[in-house]
């Protein structure tokens, strides 16, 4: 089922509305799941669910939200900052996510600003074509 | 009409910022009963019941700012409450709810709570507020004796 | 008080769908604090009654193995109010289910009225949440649960 961005957009938008409880406007492309919206772990799960119903996709955690398989391992993780080989597994689980900025100071704190609304976009149109 | 109370979730109104915001604490006690069940070894206070603390704190906001001239104050809705830590006995949380709009018959905030710099429960919610007698004239005197008895309630969080 | 907020289920579909009852009655203390001259059912304790159906078809859908808690309220909208006398059925079917979590909806009716929707989200806490231990054995799923589900489940269904 091919859509175009903005109809993907669209249906992102609302799964967000529903799962984080803010209003539409509050929504952009640029804006983080953490910082701007407020999303935490347990609303993480529940925008994969909700995702998963809304486009009829299975989406395996760790594809959407990877950061998790990341930060308990010493070897991708040293001093607050990701590894060279931890910076390679972000690129390679993150496709759909522009790195560049992160790659600069890859602060683990960090990690959480790469979550924004565009990413996920990115990630559903890779996923529904 | 005196009585033991068995339904009030906050024990104290710390600070109130008329139709803005308010501030309420809550300690919790091994005797509240609901523990016993809440969990058997593992007592902490039910989830709903940090929803209610953060609804009461709203709704004297309500009463307050409008004189108390709505009898009932009721949730209307509650949206993407979150669980983040447990409260147990010997805890005192801290719930701090701001205004988002307060109109004749809806109210809508944003709410949380603390126990040592560490957050407890986060909500968006809306009440909404009537005297039963908007409906049914009848029921004017059952209007009355919820006012008055929230008045008095008032008095003593204010203590 | 005992704290459980339904007194029957009335259908009972594993990894699907329930539905329970309760009655409410003057004799719970608590409606006469919710209000002194009009007492009705506090909206957090329907949606407890809610997150006890929905809890109890999700904690079974996993054989009673994981501590199933709330960990979130994703929307409870409200219509009615409830009073003494009135018998209020919760139906609520599982959305989603995973290792960590699992999402329901649902709706309170009062005979033909819709008092209310609920959607909830469950987590299964284990062993170290945060670094907090919790005793071993399932605390969640007491035995004043299960009793709900007698003539639904066979009794052998929960794990120790």
């Amino acid at each position: 089922m091919a859509m175009s961005r903005e109809d993907v957009y669209e249906k992102v938008q609302e799964v967000l509305v529903d799962a984080l409880g803010v209003d539409e406007e509050e929504i952009s492309e640029k804006a983080t799941l953490m910082g701007d919206l407020g999303a935490e772990s347990i609303d993480f799960l529940d925008i994969v669910f909700r995702l998963e119903k809304a486009f009829n996709i299975k989406i395996p955690r760790e594809e959407l939200f990877p950061a998790e398989a990341l930060m308990g391992n010493a070897d991708y993780v040293k001093d607050g900052k990701l590894t060279a080989s931890g910076m390679a597994l972000l690129r390679e689980k993150m496709p759909h996510t522009d790195l560049s900025q992160f790659e600069k100071d890859p602060d683990i704190n960090k990690i959480g600003d790469l979550f924004t609304v565009a990413s996920i976009v990115n990630y559903v149109q890779g996923k529904v074509g | 009409m005196v009585g033991i109370m068995k339904f009030v979730l906050i024990d104290k109104i710390v600070s109130l910022d008329s139709g803005v915001k308010i501030e309420t604490v809550k300690s919790v006690s091994l005797a509240e009963e609901y523990l016993a069940d809440h969990f058997p070894a593992f007592p902490v206070l039910p989830g709903v019941l940090l929803l209610e603390g953060m609804i009461e704190s709203a709704s004297w906001l309500v009463r307050e700012k409008q004189n108390f001239a709505n009898s009932m104050v009721l949730l209307e809705q509650a949206r993407n409450v979150k669980y983040k830590s447990f409260l147990a006995p010997g805890m005192q949380i801290k719930y701090t709810v701001t205004v988002k709009t307060i109109e004749d018959n809806v109210s809508s905030f944003i709410g949380s709570g603390v126990c040592c710099d560490e957050a407890i429960v986060e909500a968006r919610f809306g009440l909404r507020h009537f005297n039963l007698a908007d409906t049914d004239p009848a029921m004017v005197h059952a209007d009355g004796q919820v006012v008055a008895s929230m008045k008095k309630r008032y008095e003593l969080l204010r203590l | 008080m005992r704290w459980i907020w339904i007194d029957k289920f009335l259908e009972f579909k594993s990894r699907e769908s329930a539905v329970s009852l309760k009655n409410v009655t003057l004799a719970e203390e608590h409606l006469h604090d919710h209000f002194p001259g009009f007492p009705i059912m506090p909206e957090c304790l329907i949606i407890e009654a809610m997150a006890q159906t929905a809890g109890i078809l999700v904690g079974e859908a996993k054989g009673f193995k994981e501590k199933v808690v709330l960990a979130k309220i994703s929307k409870a909208v409200f219509f009615h109010f409830v009073r003494p006398g009135d018998q209020i059925r919760f139906h609520t079917k599982i959305e989603s289910i995973a290792n960590e979590a699992a999402s329901t909806t649902g709706k309170v009716m009062c005979g033909e009225k819709l008092v209310a929707e609920i959607d909830l989200m469950f987590s299964h806490i284990d062993q170290n949440l945060g670094g907090k231990q919790f005793p071993k054995e399932n605390f969640v799923f007491t035995d004043m649960f299960m009793s709900l589900l007698q003539g639904f489940i066979k009794p052998a269904e929960k794990s120790v």
